[in-house]
């Protein structure tokens, strides 16, 4: 399954790049993104960084960025919220002990549902690695979290790459939340997607 | 000549009110049964007193809750809950989730929907901060879907398994009211304004 990113530029705040310039001439091979779900360890400070710090990763996310120089805090976000967490995995690219980025199930309103966030550090973007991420968390987190009988994702309208990699990942859209967040100073529409146990898994 | 007044007959016009602990019987009247709970978490209440303690401690300390009363007559409730801190920035700040329930002798004749209308509107002017008000209903509950829609609710889509209704996770039809549906004002157009005549580099 081939998962990059046709890439075209546009004028969203998140865009996806290739991270290094393409060569038009050269064939591309289709390659499937392997990717390892694993627990976080406080050793995982300087890997998660990379994300934690970077503004266009944390555009659309709820989470300020945090500077380069917090490790201390970011530790400390480490210890309280992934360490303790119902369901916080870090994500490995194949045959790479260090996390590029992570995916969580955050509890909600009701025991039945939870909800998916996803961030990839910026250097791995294009490569298909949020949607092998989110497609392995479906597979796996039905199994591990009890009760559990839905996830969700709400992603922003206008994060169309966000978007595409829940699509492809296996979500159904199921419509959008009018007025539904409040993010950074503005009231967002959210694009809700659904994920039911016994549904279909893409092939990976 | 003397101006005839109608007077909306007392037995059909809906009010909103608080409760008081003196309704317990009233609310039990439709706790208890088996037809309204039906698309509730709750199991039927079997006591009175059931009705009284729900009065005390989820009723009367919730942000929002109150008796339908037709004519001086208590046929229902309905409430609207802030989905988190009102006023600050982050999950539900903007948002608050609006359920109700009549009593099954009441069913049919739209009291259900002129209470809807009548939440809305005070939730709306109550908090400055709210900027969608959403409900939703089981996909089995079409009587419900019509009276949210009726109150003026958008149909914004099914969300799969998602409450658990004794004890098993149910398809979820969700409504929305938002700030924008309820603007019937005109826009205020964008004006122009010149203040000074603007001259251009004389040269």
């Amino acid at each position: 399954l081939h998962d990059t990113i046709n890439g075209e530029t546009s004028n969203l705040p998140l865009i996806l790049l290739q991270p290094t310039p393409r060569d038009p001439c050269a064939a591309r091979v289709p390659m499937a993104t392997e990717v390892t779900l694993r627990r976080f360890d406080l050793s995982d400070v300087d890997a998660m960084m990379a994300w934690a710090s970077d503004p266009e990763v944390a555009a659309f996310c709820r989470w300020a960025p945090f500077a380069s120089t917090e490790t201390e805090a970011l530790l400390a976000h480490i210890r309280d919220t992934a360490l303790s967490h119902q369901w916080y995995r870090a994500i490995c690219l194949a045959g790479d002990a260090r996390p590029v980025g992570s995916v969580s199930l955050e509890p909600t309103a009701d025991p039945c549902r939870g909800e998916l966030g996803y961030v990839v550090a910026r250097a791995h973007w294009g490569r298909g690695v949020a949607t092998a991420a989110v497609r392995a968390a479906l597979a796996a987190v039905f199994g591990e979290v009890e009760g559990l009988a839905r996830v969700e994702a709400l992603v922003d309208v206008d994060n169309a790459a966000s978007q595409r990699v829940a699509e492809k990942a296996g979500f159904r859209r199921e419509g959008v939340l009018r007025r539904h967040y409040w993010h950074k100073g503005r009231v967002r529409d959210l694009v809700v997607y659904g994920f039911v146990s016994g549904d279909p898994l893409p092939p990976s | 000549m003397e101006q005839q007044r109608r007077e909306p007959a007392p037995e059909t016009e809906v009010t909103l009110r608080e409760f008081t602990e003196a309704d317990a019987e009233a609310l039990f009247a439709w706790a208890s049964d088996p037809r309204v709970v039906l698309f509730q978490r709750r199991e039927a209440y079997a006591r009175v007193d059931e009705a009284r303690r729900y009065i005390l401690d989820h009723v009367l300390p919730h942000p929002w809750y109150r008796a339908i009363c037709l004519g001086a007559v208590v046929v229902g409730s309905i409430s609207v809950k802030p989905c988190g801190p009102a006023g600050e920035e982050g999950e539900g700040a903007s948002r608050a989730s609006l359920g109700y329930r009549v009593a099954h002798g009441h069913w049919g004749r739209g009291v259900a929907t002129r209470a809807v209308r009548m939440a809305a509107a005070a939730a709306f002017a109550e908090w400055p901060w709210l900027a969608r008000l959403e409900a939703v209903a089981d996909v089995e509950n079409p009587a419900s879907q019509r009276v949210l829609e009726k109150a003026g609710f958008v149909r914004e889509g099914v969300l799969r398994r998602y409450v658990v209704l004794k004890g098993r996770p149910r398809d979820m039809v969700m409504f929305s009211l938002v700030d924008s549906d309820r603007d019937e004002r005109a826009k205020p157009k964008l004006l122009l304004q010149v203040k000074e005549p603007f001259e251009l580099n004389k040269e």
